[in-house]
């Protein structure tokens, strides 16, 4: 059986010379281009530099988890988000997903949740799995391939920020909260003010218990109806867009608050679900890693050298020990299994951990900065210099995964280039 | 700006007859319909009959939202993991129920585990998900799949989580025993029974959980490691919980050790105040989607006058919170708007509201007696002084009342100025074909 994987994945890496035919997606030479400015591609093997990344703000409008990409309506400066078009994205393979405070996968990000982007050119136009922007614009922009992407809270977690509550206004079971993004050390009061709605569907998440409006009243907190000054509280806000305004009489990018963490507690329980959701996930589906080096062998031995990718709860790191068994099977940009009929162990390659390490120094985003060295004997065909892998500890439980996160037989190019033809042309 | 609507409206029904070309998606089997014995299909303008509806349940795999369409992983006898991701759509009155409340499929988590009541596609022509042979639920999928996970009943009338079919039949699971494996992991054995006293038959069914498992109560959302140092559950080992009557919320992780099925639980609430709250979430969530998309309807019927009136009688979908039905007044002003079975607005860049009929509610009344499942059992009858082209006899339309926000809507949610059949009629083509 191993060796008609052998066959099928060298299949598959021919396979990818005709991936053009199918794609469709040549990328238009943007003028900029032409005039000798190529932008920034990430490489194939290397992490890129998020210096070099273009950030934006959106909502998630849809998700495609299985092949890692999805659409995002852009914010656009002050035009109004509801007139811009679901924008494509796919992440990139070590591009990560943080919800709550916590590592994330797609499937776990709720539909209409506002977003915070950092992304580059498609790294290799021609098989890039959703369309290429023709015409650049703020609300499209031609960075759609993602490193990293965050919810509010998230973002603010990383970057020190608060939301600060000055005011809010209920009237009945809706109301407006005015709030300014600061340093959580102390803000310059530059900040400018920003309106947000809230409703009765707001979830206050404070400790243990998930409040809402109601309970806030009942308590004296908030008041019933009109204004009361909230003095500048600090807090962390999870955000979506809900329609606002006419044509004639217009709300621009107005957001509405979904929840609120009043304190840090409620939201390190809520990053710790989210941990534990992520975590089961990925000892099913293994943690992915680069392939930096491969040293051969005599009849099929080798040695491969891997470094994991970034953001994975450490726990999942420690399980990674010298002397102990692991697997490594070869895998796509779309993270899918290669194989895996009978589960992705079945065509693996397995052999024992050598050598763990961490690479001095600050890892980039993407990376762990952990590389694991191991020496199996029986090399597979994915594992390649450069190529995507998945990787397993022997102490995490042996499962096949679910039909749409493998390959199959390979024999479908789709498999491992998704067409961008999916996503609608408005 | 009315003129060009009824004009591109009209170009609109007139595609309609094209649609054979690009839609692909023929029905197999229909020239040997003649010979079978009954097929039953849902009609435009009717609500069908729930006994004829085919049930299942499975994992939400995908979801497009906007064209209220996606893929769930229907559970069989064999190898749950196996079964591919299969397409469903939504019949335009078709209900999504969560935590025992009203939504929207954008508002359910991917990996929930879902019961669904279906039907044949309605005009296989147009039909959004791919179209299969009619007795396909009979047939064995192979690859140790067994039969029933590919239905060509894949039009749903009702897809609703756990909670909520527990709710609406009066069932409650019954925890007979904990098992800690470790400190954030373990098996619960528990039956499925009726809430007030089971017949003690139900069959037990082993179900996992972990470290990400919320449990209720009352307004805490509380972790494994507080019911540990509550004393509530043991630190590791099995304890008897009495058949504790409590809902559950599903969702399925591979399984090892040759497991063909079996589901792991992602919420635990563990008395009827915690469902109610996050039921009370859920309906506020919805209700402000609806006073912001609209009621969807039927045209029941239309009376043209002189000049573009016209009097229209609808009935409203159902499923919603009855305060949005409470919206429809006698006397009070109401807009009416055409939309697509998938509850897209006909028009629509400058909101639903520009190029609405409007008009005066002449009457609001309630069908006594039993009301079909995806009606509402409200016809609302109203005068329009320019009637529209999407409003005719067995459409859907979608109305606003008094008071609700007038306000313009996403992109995907509206169909623009019409001339793509896409927009109209979804292709099945975006759905991954797997092979084994």
């Amino acid at each position: 059986m191993k060796t008609l994987f052998i066959l099928c994945s060298s299949l598959l890496v021919l396979g990818s010379s005709g991936v053009r035919g199918i794609a469709a997606n040549e990328e238009q030479k943007t003028k900029n281009q032409a005039q000798g400015a190529a932008p920034y591609r990430p490489e194939a093997g290397k992490f890129p530099d998020l210096e070099k990344a273009h950030t934006y703000q959106g909502e998630l409008v849809f998700v495609d988890h299985a092949n890692r990409r999805g659409s995002i309506r852009v914010r656009a400066g002050s035009d109004v988000l509801y007139r811009n078009a679901p924008h494509p994205f796919a992440m990139l393979p070590y591009g990560v997903v943080r919800y709550h405070g916590a590592t994330a996968d797609l499937r776990d990000i709720p539909l209409g949740t506002m977003l915070h982007v950092s992304a580059f050119h498609p790294p290799d136009p021609k098989i890039s799995a959703v369309p290429m922007v023709q015409n650049p614009s703020v609300e499209h922009p031609a960075e759609n391939h993602v490193l990293l992407l965050e919810d509010e809270a998230s973002y603010c977690l990383r970057e020190s920020k608060v939301w600060k509550l000055k005011e809010v206004d209920l009237q009945k079971n809706h109301g407006m909260v005015i709030a300014t993004l600061e340093s959580k050390d102390g803000g310059d009061g530059k900040a400018a003010e920003q309106k947000m709605t809230i409703d009765t569907a707001t979830r206050i998440w404070r400790g243990r218990e998930c409040l809402g409006i109601a309970d806030l009243i009942a308590e004296g907190t908030w008041t019933t109806d009109g204004k009361k000054t909230l003095g500048g509280q600090a807090v962390r806000l999870g955000l979506t867009w809900l329609p606002a305004g006419t044509w004639e009489n217009r709300v621009e990018n107005q957001f509405h608050i979904t929840d609120i963490w009043l304190e840090d507690t409620a939201l390190q329980r809520s990053a710790q679900q989210q941990t534990g959701v992520h975590q089961a996930l990925i000892r099913t589906r293994w943690m992915a890693a680069w392939v930096d080096a491969v040293e051969y062998g005599k009849f099929g031995r080798a040695t491969v050298t891997a470094t994991l990718f970034g953001d994975y709860d450490a726990t999942l790191f420690a399980d990674l020990a010298a002397g102990s068994k692991m697997m490594m099977n070869g895998a796509e940009n779309t993270l899918k299994h290669a194989g895996g009929a009978y589960g992705p162990a079945h065509m693996a390659a397995k052999g024992s951990i050598l050598e763990v390490t961490r690479v001095p120094g600050v890892a980039p985003i993407g990376s762990s900065g952990v590389q694991v060295r191991f020496e199996t004997d029986l090399i597979i065909e994915g594992i390649r210099p450069g190529r995507v892998v998945h990787v397993r500890p022997s102490s995490w439980t042996n499962v096949a995964v679910p039909r749409e996160e493998y390959l199959g037989d390979g024999s479908k190019l789709e498999d491992r280039f998704p067409s961008p033809a999916i996503f609608p042309k408005y | 700006m009315k003129i060009f609507l009824v004009l591109g409206s009209s170009f609109l029904v007139l595609c309609s007859s094209s649609i054979k070309l690009f839609a692909a998606n023929e029905a197999p089997g229909t020239k040997n319909q003649e010979q079978v014995a009954e097929i039953y299909r849902p009609q435009a303008g009717k609500f069908p009959d729930i006994a004829k509806a085919h049930a299942y349940r499975g994992e939400l795999i995908f979801v497009d939202h906007a064209n209220r369409r996606g893929s769930i992983r229907v559970a069989g006898e064999g190898m749950f993991r196996r079964n591919d991701p299969h397409p469903f759509a939504m019949l335009p009155y078709g209900m999504v129920r969560y935590h025992g409340a009203p939504a929207d499929l954008r508002d359910i988590p991917l990996g929930t585990m879902m019961h669904v009541l279906a039907y044949l596609p309605p005009d296989p022509r147009i039909s959004a998900v791919p179209v299969l042979p009619e007795n396909n639920k009979e047939k064995d999928a192979g690859h140790y799949r067994g039969a029933g996970v590919f239905p060509a009943e894949n039009h749903v009338l009702l897809i609703e989580d756990e909670a909520s079919y527990c709710l609406r039949e009066g069932k409650a699971w019954k925890l007979k025993e904990v098992e800690l494996q470790s400190s954030n992991q373990g098996i619960i054995l528990a039956t499925l029974e009726a809430k007030p006293s089971g017949d003690g038959k139900a069959t037990e069914q082993k179900l996992t959980f972990d470290g990400a498992l919320r449990i209720w109560r009352g307004r805490e959302c509380l972790t494994i490691a507080e019911l540990i140092a509550e004393g509530a559950w043991p630190a590791n080992g099995k304890k008897s919980l009495n058949a504790q009557s409590v809902l559950l919320g599903l969702t399925w992780k591979p399984t090892p050790d040759g497991i063909f099925q079996r589901f792991h639980i992602s919420d635990i609430w563990l008395d009827d105040a915690s469902i109610q709250r996050a039921a009370k979430n859920q309906t506020e969530t919805h209700t402000a989607l609806i006073r912001g998309r609209w009621m969807p309807a039927f045209v029941d019927t239309v009376e043209y006058g002189k000049f573009g009136r016209a009097t229209v009688t609808v009935t409203l979908f159902g499923g919603m919170d009855p305060s949005l039905y409470a919206d429809f007044n006698k006397d009070s002003p109401v807009m009416i708007n055409g939309a697509e079975n998938t509850l897209k607005h006909d028009g629509g860049h400058y909101g639903p509201g520009h190029l609405a009929s409007r008009g005066t509610i002449l009457g609001v009344v309630k069908s006594p007696g039993a009301v079909p499942m995806g009606s509402s059992g409200i016809q609302v009858r109203f005068e329009t002084d320019l009637i529209i082209e999407g409003i005719r006899p067995g459409r859907v339309v979608r109305i606003h009342p008094k008071g609700w926000p007038d306000v313009v809507l996403p992109r995907e949610e509206y169909l623009g100025d019409g001339p793509r059949q896409e927009d109209r009629f979804p292709s099945p083509a975006i759905f991954p074909k797997y092979n084994l």
